[in-house]
């Protein structure tokens, strides 16, 4: 259906490219940024010479804070989150979509009113139940309210109505009990949008502030982006060191979106598409 | 359908996938997670617990002060007898976790570093909820250990205690009188032919400023133009004890918007907009200033005792090339100095033992000897003029052509101007910057009459939204 | 099957979803619907601390409506999510007309450099793009200033005007190609069969458009532009990184959120707090089902 035209073509290209290094160029940048030394900063765009690169940022990055527990603190927080909310989500979007049950209807409504409703209006009396409950400062307070994932049944919802039914009778002739109708059928049949769920759980967790900005206050709980955001409010900014941080807090999620891309992508899109 | 039993030529993924069914996202996030896990479990069994064991805790937010307080806790803990834990808690982080353990009955510190406009919003729940021990006691009895010296109040620059003064009571010990001076640099100076001695008032470097400034190249003076720093130092300068300039006076109303604040503010703007411009805003501290003043982008910027080391330690390229000069005064005779910053040690009511926490407090904060070599580390002038007698003080700085720094502060010390604290110093501060912003974009070169106007309303109209506020207020 | 296990298995059968459902219900109503509810109640308080409030009745809310940093929050939180839906959207759909072209090569490469910066949160992104939009040695000012002349003195993040400005190209970087995923894949599944009855009925490309494509992508459309302004009007990490932990330049930069976080847990109103939180939730569910309306395609899946 495309006009071969080969000028509509090499347009297309440019506008593309051009759009493309739009997007890359602050990411190149970060990465220059923090290899540069100060006096580089405002002597070179991007690169110094190559025999001015310099690692004293990350040096003084890891001089500064504990980066490799902030880095496990966050890896800690995020996979633990996900894990619980992967499995209660799952379970009960497995239950909502394959059982007729009383309260379903009820519980469907609430779910789905609640999920417009901004998170932002628990914020205060979630603060004050967790401080109650004295989990404040721990990272039960900041990971179980944050395992409550509506989006994540609702998604799995929607992705276990598709599931055949002769699947799940073919498991229950075979002698499978309700879950093991969910952790053997329903499950693996569900791959696909396990992954993105995880990913897109997973991202949202490590980069989340606000709650743990306000459930924490122990230097050793604290996860990346609470410390990134003191280090730019210190009266010396060191650029350098600023980028080297958020370049190494952005590294592990890339890493694990660069190995898990295809499912992502595809459980993304799929979730969208069925509306 | 694998019913749990092996069949053969089952690998090794197909076992792992009967047992992980998720696949292979989450496998390698719990993996990830058993790692971190880990982690931190033996990080957490290998950290020493006695922290926990110790009989007195302290936070500071200031990295130089926790190290100086840090060399001065050995002799401390022998002479007393006692485990002293002391944390580094990054700067506004202090404020919060301070509240946060208030309210969540997490563990208080039983001293801490509070920083000067923050330490107003203590005192905002109700009489008994203030965080901060009554110290008015401490600071006005006899000292026990030698019964003819004056209490401590009397030798304490007094205008240092009231930021920390709420309804009469003194909740806080200052740390610092931190007077401000102009830094410039001399080479500049002798370059352009500017007489330091010759800029008196601030009309004499208004002057001297249009003379000398050159549009995008070098202006005279550093002023902040999107934040209240600059524009608080003027009007502290300013303030007489029956005619106060600040944010609010002795009583905790709210002056901001008073005939000085609307002076100050209309003839600030034209400084950095305009035809006759002298100042531009590169920035205040960082990167970014050091170079404007290492291009000689602007000449001069407030310098309280605190930012000399700042200057030392980031611009040591100029050394030698740098000098102080008292501020010009607004009228000949007046005031040649402001203030800038501040810290206050405060007694938590955590505290078991009240006596102790003050005895740490007069080790760190009084000990002479440690004051002086602390002064020649980080230049910042305590209070208590007992120690100013320590040569440490007076000795001569390479960095600024050989001035004798703490001299030169000592001087302007005792003219110090009082700054009254209160719970909506922040918002205070915090609208004083968007009304000089604002100005700033509404000011039309020339239109002075127009601007005094414009100001004057803007002011009122920040003011009356803080008087809300305080009036909302229930405690 | 021994009976005890027969009963059991019809036990488990019979209660299975209830079970199952159990503990998402549990944390639910715990760490959801009580603070929900809870909110309310707090919005009649004046509180300083969890510790020690006072009972106002409607004062916060009347308070509120006259309150002018209020309504500058929301006046700037109102400007972002309109530049989200009206700027980014169309944007996001343009880019994914380009891609959806037959044979174009590469196409998994684009949408993985389009992708990426979602990956970065936006915690990073504000710590990114506050030195990005930097006097003198920031990325965008040195290119500007590198192609079309324009002063290094730029203060994006110092001048009121700038700012606003600055947080929505910002979020154009972030969002544009990570919408325009959602708009590929909607495109990919409308049905060629009508595009070639259009041609044969000789409709041109913008007619094309218009009558099949954008019909075709409604649900999703539909989709994306509630969730963009849902997600816009939470907006917060962004422009509080990016000024540096303070509102900006005259408030330019103070969402509802932030006015919200800086209330309830800097000042210690947790009261005043749960007012603005239900307020903007409210302005939030009347515009989300208002795009919904006139979306007219949800489907009520009860």
């Amino acid at each position: 259906m495309g006009e071969d035209n080969p000028i509509r073509k090499a347009l297309l290209y440019a506008v593309l490219v051009l759009a493309g290094a739009l997007t890359l160029v602050p990411l190149v940048w970060l990465v220059a940024c923090s290899l540069k030394n100060s006096e580089d900063f405002f002597a070179h765009v991007f690169f110094p010479p190559l025999d001015r690169f310099t690692l004293d940022n990350f040096r003084e990055l890891f001089r500064q804070m504990p980066f490799l527990r902030l880095m496990m603190n966050s890896l800690f927080v995020a996979g633990t989150t996900v894990m619980v909310q992967l499995f209660f989500s799952s379970l009960g979007g497995f239950a909502l979509a394959r059982y007729e049950f009383r309260g379903k209807r009820v519980i469907m409504i609430v779910m789905l009113a609640t999920m417009m409703i901004p998170a932002q209006v628990m914020l205060a009396p979630l603060y004050e139940l967790i401080t109650r409950m004295r989990l404040a400062d721990t990272y039960l307070g900041l990971v179980v309210p944050g395992a409550v994932s509506v989006f994540g049944m609702y998604l799995f919802r929607q992705s276990m109505l598709q599931l055949p039914d002769e699947l799940l009778q073919a498991g229950r002739i075979d002698g499978c009990s309700e879950f093991g109708l969910y952790w053997r059928i329903a499950i693996p049949v569900s791959r696909p949008m396990i992954g993105a769920f995880c990913l897109i759980a997973f991202m949202g967790t490590w980069n989340s502030f606000l709650w743990p900005q306000i459930i924490l206050q122990s230097k050793e709980l604290f996860t990346l982006p609470i410390a990134l955001n003191q280090l730019v409010g210190l009266q010396r900014q060191d650029y350098g060191v600023l980028m080297a941080g958020t370049l190494l807090s952005i590294l592990p999620v890339a890493g694990l979106f660069l190995v898990l891309q295809k499912e992502f992508l595809s459980g993304l899109t799929a979730g969208a598409v069925k509306g | 359908m694998a019913t749990g039993n092996p069949q053969r030529g089952e690998t090794f993924w197909d076992r792992l996938q009967d047992l992980f069914p998720f696949g292979l996202a989450p496998f390698i996030i719990v993996c990830l997670t058993a790692l971190s896990g880990v982690y931190l479990l033996v990080q957490n069994v290998l950290l020493p617990q006695d922290a926990r064991r110790a009989d007195l805790s302290m936070w500071t937010f200031a990295r130089q002060h926790y190290v100086a307080y840090e060399q001065a806790r050995p002799a401390f803990e022998k002479r007393h007898g006692v485990k002293l834990d002391l944390q580094n808690v990054h700067g506004e982080a202090v404020t919060n976790r301070l509240r946060a353990a208030y309210w969540a009955g997490l563990d208080l510190p039983d001293v801490v570093e509070v920083e000067i406009s923050v330490a107003g919003s203590f005192f905002r729940g109700p009489e008994d909820g203030i965080l901060f021990t009554d110290l008015t006691d401490f600071l006005t009895r006899p000292d026990p250990a030698d019964p003819r010296r004056r209490p401590l109040m009397d030798r304490i620059v007094k205008t240092r205690l009231s930021p920390y003064t709420h309804r009469g009571r003194i909740y806080g010990l200052p740390h610092d009188v931190h007077p401000v001076m102009l830094a410039y640099r001399a080479d500049l100076f002798r370059e352009l032919g500017i007489d330091p001695n010759q800029l008196q008032t601030w009309d004499d470097f208004v002057r001297e400023g249009r003379r000398v400034t050159l549009r995008e190249q070098r202006y005279l003076l550093n002023l902040d133009k999107s934040g209240s720093s600059c524009v608080e130092i003027l009007l502290f300068q300013r303030t007489e004890p029956n005619s106060p300039a600040g944010y609010f006076d002795a009583d905790g109303t709210l002056i901001m918007d008073n005939d000085k604040a609307v002076d100050l503010l209309t003839w600030y703007v034209p400084l950095l907009v305009g035809p006759d411009r002298i100042a531009a805003s590169p920035g205040m501290f960082g990167q970014a200033f050091a170079q404007a003043t290492q291009d000689g982008y602007t000449m001069c910027s407030f310098c309280p005792d605190w930012k000399t080391w700042g200057f030392q330690h980031d611009i040591p390229q100029l050394s030698g090339k740098m000098k102080l000069m008292p501020l010009p005064a607004w009228k000949p005779g007046g005031r040649r100095t402001s203030t800038w910053g501040g810290t206050m040690l405060g007694i938590t009511r955590g505290c078991r033992d009240r006596k102790l926490a003050w005895k740490l407090a007069e080790h760190m904060y009084m000990d002479a000897n440690d004051l002086g070599d602390r002064f020649r580390e980080l230049n910042i002038l305590p209070p208590f003029k007992d120690a100013w007698s320590n040569p440490a003080f007076h000795e001569r700085r390479p960095y600024w052509s050989g001035q004798r720094l703490g001299t030169e502060y000592i001087r302007l010390a005792e003219q110090v101007p009082p700054q009254f604290g209160s719970p909506f110093l922040q918002l205070a501060k915090s609208k004083m910057g968007e009304v000089l912003a604002s100005c700033i974009s509404a000011y039309r070169p020339g239109r002075t009459d127009e601007l005094r106007t414009f100001v004057r309303r803007r002011l009122k109209e920040a003011a009356d939204e803080i008087r809300r506020q305080m009036k909302r207020n229930p405690f | 099957m021994s009976k005890t296990a027969g009963s059991l298995f019809a036990f488990q059968q019979r209660h299975a979803p209830y079970l199952f459902v159990a503990p998402f219900i549990v944390l639910f109503c715990t760490f959801g619907l009580y603070p929900l509810v809870k909110s309310v109640v707090l919005s009649f308080y004046i509180t300083s601390g969890p510790k020690s409030q006072v009972f106002v009745g409607l004062e916060n809310f009347l308070f509120l409506l006259a309150d002018p940093d209020f309504g500058k929050a929301c006046l700037n939180t109102a400007v972002f999510a309109a530049c989200s839906v009206f700027l980014q959207l169309p944007l996001s759909l343009g880019l994914a007309l380009l891609l959806n072209r037959k044979g174009l090569r590469g196409r998994n490469l684009f949408r993985l450099c389009f992708f990426s910066p979602r990956l970065v949160g936006m915690v990073f992104v504000g710590v990114l793009f506050s030195l990005v939009f930097a006097m003198r040695f920031g990325l965008l000012n040195v290119a500007l200033h590198a192609l079309f002349g324009t002063s290094l003195e730029l203060d994006w993040l110092g001048e009121a005007r700038y700012v606003m400005p600055a947080l929505v190209l910002t979020s154009l970087w972030m969002y544009v190609g990570f919408n325009m995923i959602y708009f590929l894949a909607a495109l990919q599944n409308v049905d060629e069969t009508l595009y070639e009855a259009a041609t044969v009925d000789g409709a041109n490309a913008w007619q094309q458009f218009w009558h099949v494509t954008l019909p075709g992508i409604k649900p999703v459309a539909v989709f994306v532009v509630v969730l963009s302004t849902i997600g816009s009007f939470q907006l917060f990490e962004l422009p509080y990184l990016m000024l540096q932990n303070s509102r900006g330049p005259d408030g330019a930069g103070l969402t509802v959120v932030m006015y919200l976080y800086e209330n309830g847990f800097v000042t210690g109103d947790l009261g005043y707090a749960s007012a603005i939180g239900w307020t903007l939730a409210l302005g939030v569910l009347i515009m989300a089902i208002g795009q919904m309306y006139l979306g007219r395609t949800w489907k009520k899946e009860v």
